[in-house]
């Protein structure tokens, strides 16, 4: 078990009594515990909607398939001497030259054929199965919505307030995410522009001079001042800055990457991030019939792969690289053969890119087979489930507990390594733990503490199970090993109680029994 | 003040039906559009019987459930009298909500909230006479204002709300005489002179409260009559001839009994004053708040002429403002923010919102929806004060004062209750009809079309077409509009199957949440 679940699980509500005792104040030592675990809890999701269904053979390329392709899709097929290489197998769209750069410094990873069984080819309903998670129509929630209704009940009622001031999720643009519907409310907050953060408002809202005008700038004034997360965005946004230089003004998406990098570096406690591209739904004219490596679908490409290479580069120089993470989605791939327009029609599984410093470099899972002969509509076919890789980026990422994880799903979960290039791994930090044991236990009179120490000083705390302590039991300096120290218990009344083991670096507890 | 002349398209339908009706669909606007102004204004114009409350609350101990109240006894036992009075005041308020919800496509319920907040008159702890005085206001409301005013001066509801009940020649009570003067019929002006507001003084008021004098309420709450009942006692009447002020030319009204309060109000009405007056608060109502000069005396002023030569008939007073020049005016367009009922039904009746829970399912919800209008500032049945809300008299903010910074955020989280999840109400779910009101529109299949019939339902005014192009985009979720097309095709041919009426919902939800939290809604 994670220190995190842990501390969660292990019915620690009660240590976080506030009181005193030899100067020694509980409530500051839950909190130290909480935030020792700081890990998971300023990290960022950043997702990347690719609407209208992506066609990831025009994305990252199966080059040991190049020949079959060419029988599939002719009129389409980009010149492999053009592509960019990342392995001996796959390779890049050309535009694609700022994720190359990424794939080759462990920025980027792509998970392969990454879809559902039975594919739905309809955008809405798929989509719709991409943002609840689910494939079950009657799935309301969003897969981040119900993620976020586990962790913090009651939204919206109690929220914001003193301890969640900022937006849980944040959607650029004026809709908010279906990813983040949860159960009474939506966990994202649109934003258009976080400088200017009137996000009820669409773009054409003057005051015309005529009363209707005077009402609508009113309304519109209010509903700033009201917007207490406006406000908290805002004041993000400005007190945050932006480094680097590579952000194109014209590039859509990076300029409102460059707000994200604005918002976080400037404290904004915001978890997810969401955007959207539209324009991969590409029947017709996916490509330019006078240059494959051009046209509409190329252009998309470039403008997701420059924004996010400059999101990347503005993430470095911020030094906010191992907090940030992202991930690309659509809602489906398209079919293998194309068609007669230089396009290609609704299919079924695709790529997905996860970007960032802290992803599991490389290619996860083998290219997609493509058949020498034409089958009429087929797609490629799905190897990963989608879902397991939100299952595994939420426990790689957001650490949160696979039990826990499970519940937000209706199938079972195989876990992928998606994003645990910069957790401390489970046997990592099992390792730092003094695997400490107490015995006899239950014990009807003095009791043994067992733990291994890494030799540094030690404090050991009786306390009850209001978390109060009750008596400092041992304080000194250990030589690294095991080591036994009797604890002197026949005193204490029968009940519950723990050992608290604590060292500059990890506190620990020990649960045991007097009878 | 000229007849209206211009382009009669489904904007000048929309603004019309906008103004007169809580809420119209789009193809009651496309209906508006081909029947032409004139006979759309006339039918619009009337005002149709609606049925009584019924009981639907347990704790209405005399009549069953389903059974109108209105002229029932009450329990002798205090508590149980209590409690059946509550059930009523429920049951009166779904009643209201619910005649919003359900109203024919006419100008009835805005007429009567038009009276309802011009006579101010709260609850009297007296269902039954609450019930009676708001179907007074319902019968008269395009009739005869100086009859309306006689009836309502001696109606129970307004003896006990403004202590006519209690006024008599031993204790005169000048509460009732004052506010008909100042906020009923003439309506106070500039003090020029101590005790002297231009169009009356108060000589009149006094005056006013020894001719009122005589009228007593009884079978309050009874346990026996059927009914809180108004009656003269001469006995109770100062008999004394009162002497009006120069305002009145100094006319004395001589002793008259029961009938002595309608001399007085035929004096007052004398005054061409009060048909200005009236028809200042009918243009701050219907049209906008802000009377400019030019709009004094050229839109007032002619209304005001009509409701005089008509002997104060309400019906030409309104048929002439609804076929203005001026009340289609772009410069009127959208002038004025919505009131909270008029939100909620805004939302609720062109979707066709209409809850089908049965008779205690439905009162239930109406009664929600009720108290949900209450907490934004609007309790149908309990106004502020007897000058009515502040949105329809306080300089200069008017209507403005329907939203401030608690009040949008309500109006918010209803629409988003209201678009997505459903507003729960004991074991039924009120939500919108998001399929029912797309399969209603023009064309729905398409996404351009779809947005541009949304807009003219629920915006005063064109809004920018990039505005439009953000919305379509919502809808389609960003995709081609054919995608919009084949999807909502798929839905029409087998409209049953969850695959493809999900998406669907979704996507109108998403929609509809933009647009009902839009400023641009927030007008009429």
């Amino acid at each position: 078990m994670k220190r995190r679940d842990f501390l969660k699980n292990a019915s620690l509500a009660s240590l976080s009594l506030p009181f005193v005792s030899n100067g020694f104040s509980m409530q500051a030592i839950s909190k130290e515990l909480f935030e020792f675990s700081k890990n998971a809890e300023d990290r960022v999701l950043v997702l990347i909607r690719m609407n209208g269904g992506n066609d990831g053979l025009n994305m990252v390329f199966p080059i040991d398939q190049y020949a079959n392709l060419m029988v599939q899709r002719p009129n389409i097929l980009i010149p492999q001497n053009q592509l960019l290489g990342l392995t001996n197998e796959v390779a890049l769209h050309p535009e694609m030259t700022g994720m190359q750069n990424m794939f080759n410094n462990g920025k980027l990873s792509i998970i392969q054929n990454v879809g559902y069984p039975e594919a739905n080819r309809s955008h809405f309903r798929s989509m719709d199965i991409w943002s609840t998670g689910s494939m079950d129509i009657n799935q309301t929630s969003g897969w981040l919505g119900r993620y976020f209704d586990s962790t913090y009940p009651n939204f919206p009622e109690d929220y914001p307030n003193l301890n969640f001031p900022d937006p849980f999720a944040i959607s650029m643009g004026s809709e908010v995410s279906t990813t983040c519907q949860g159960l009474m409310g939506n966990f994202s907050h649109a934003v258009n522009d976080p400088f200017n953060t009137s996000n009820l408002l669409l773009t054409g809202v003057v005051n015309d001079g005529t009363y209707y005008g005077s009402h609508i700038e009113y309304i519109s004034t209010l509903i700033n001042q009201t917007n207490e997360y406006g406000t908290q965005i805002s004041a993000s946004a400005n007190a945050g800055n932006s480094l680097s230089t590579m952000y194109d003004p014209l590039n859509s998406l990076a300029v409102q990457l460059k707000y994200i990098a604005q918002m976080i570096s400037g404290g904004l406690k915001t978890k997810v991030y969401i955007l959207n591209v539209g324009g991969f739904d590409t029947h017709d004219s996916q490509v330019d019939q006078n240059n494959v490596s051009e046209g509409s679908h190329a252009l998309l490409l470039k403008m997701i792969s420059d924004a996010v290479a400059a999101f990347q580069n503005d993430l470095q120089l911020l030094g906010l690289e191992e907090r940030v993470a992202g991930m690309t989605f659509s809602e489906f791939g398209r079919q293998i053969a194309s068609n007669g327009s230089y396009g290609t029609d609704h299919g079924d599984a695709a790529p997905i890119m996860l970007f960032g410093s802290c992803v599991n470099t490389g290619i996860i899972g083998p290219n997609p087979t493509i058949d020498n002969q034409i089958n009429e509509q087929a797609g490629v076919p799905m190897q990963i489930d989608f879902r397991n890789v939100y299952a595994s980026i939420l426990r790689d990422w957001f650490e949160a507990p696979e039990t826990s994880i499970q519940s937000l799903f209706e199938q079972s979960i195989t876990y992928l390594d998606v994003l645990s290039g910069c957790s401390v791994g489970i046997a990592e930090e099992e390792a730092l733990k003094f695997k400490a044991i107490a015995f006899p236990n239950p014990t009807p009179s003095n009791t043994t503490l067992r733990f291994i120490a890494k030799g540094e000083k030690y404090q050991v705390f009786v306390m009850n199970q209001e978390g109060k302590a009750l008596a400092l039991a041992f304080e000194g300096e250990l030589p690294a090993g095991q080591h036994e120290i009797p604890m002197e218990t026949s005193k204490l009344p029968a009940g519950n109680y723990y050992f608290l083991i604590s060292s500059n670096n990890v506190r620990e507890l020990v649960a045991f029994q007097k009878i | 003040m000229q007849t209206y002349t211009g382009p009669w398209t489904k904007a000048e339908a929309a603004h019309l039906l906008r103004r007169t009706t809580f809420g119209a669909t789009n193809q009651q606007i496309l209906d508006a559009v081909s029947n032409g102004m004139n006979a759309t204004v006339a039918s619009i114009l009337q005002i149709p019987i609606t049925d009584e409350p019924l009981a639907f609350d347990a704790g209405e101990l005399i009549v069953p459930q389903g059974s109108s109240w209105v002229n029932a006894v009450y329990p002798a036992n205090q508590a149980q009298n209590q409690q059946t009075e509550n059930a009523r005041f429920k049951s009166l308020g779904g009643w209201v909500a619910k005649n919003l919800n359900q109203e024919q496509l006419c100008i009835a319920e805005k007429m009567v909230f038009f009276w309802q907040n011009h006579f101010g008159v709260t609850a009297t702890a007296e269902s039954r006479a609450m019930y009676h005085f708001l179907n007074l206001l319902r019968q008269n409301a395009l009739g005869n204002f100086k009859q309306l005013m006689k009836d309502v001066t001696i109606d129970p509801a307004m003896l006990l709300f403004l202590n006519g009940a209690t006024n008599n020649v031993f204790s005169p009570n000048e509460n009732y005489a004052r506010e008909l003067l100042e906020l009923f019929s003439i309506g106070k002006g500039n003090q020029i002179a101590a005790g002297d507001y231009s169009t009356y003084t108060e000589t009149d008021v006094a005056a006013g409260a020894k001719i009122l004098t005589g009228y007593t309420v009884t079978g309050i709450r009874s346990a026996t009559a059927t009914q809180a009942t108004a009656s003269f006692n001469p006995i109770l009447h100062d008999n004394s001839s009162k002497t009006l002020s120069y305002h009145f030319n100094g006319q004395v009204i001589p002793a008259a009994g029961a009938n002595e309060y309608a001399n007085f109000i035929d004096v007052i009405f004398n005054q061409n004053q009060v048909a200005t007056y009236i028809c200042s608060k009918i243009y701050r109502y219907f049209v906008n708040y802000d009377i400019t000069p030019a709009v004094q005396s050229d839109v007032i002023a002619a209304l005001a002429q009509t409701f005089i030569a008509n002997n104060y008939e309400v019906l030409p007073v309104m048929q002439q403002l609804l076929t203005s020049d001026h009340f289609y005016d772009m410069s009127v367009r959208g002038a004025i923010i919505r009131n909270p009922l008029e939100m909620i039904m805004g939302a609720m009746n062109p979707t066709q919102t209409i809850p089908n829970f049965g008779l205690v399912g439905d009162y239930q919800t109406y009664i929600s929806v009720y108290y949900v209008a209450d907490t934004m500032g609007q309790s149908y049945i309990v106004p502020p004060s007897v000058a009515g809300w502040m949105s329809y008299y306080q300089a200069p903010a008017y209507s403005k004062l329907w939203i401030n910074s608690t009040y949008i955020k309500k109006r918010f989280d209803i629409v988003s209750a209201l678009v997505y999840s459903g507003i729960p109400i004991g074991t039924n779910v009120l939500k919108m009809n998001h399929l029912g009101f797309l399969n209603g529109l023009s064309n729905p299949s398409s996404a351009p079309q779809v947005i541009d019939d949304i807009c003219d339902v629920f915006f005063p005014k064109a809004i920018d077409p990039a505005d439009k192009l953000t919305l379509k985009l919502i809808l389609t979720n960003g995709l081609p509009d054919f995608e919009w097309t084949i999807q909502y095709n798929d839905y029409l041919n087998d409209p049953t199957n969850t695959t493809y009426f999900t998406p669907v919902t979704q996507r109108m939800q998403a929609l509809m949440n933009v647009i009902l939290k839009m400023p641009q809604f927030q007008t009429i």
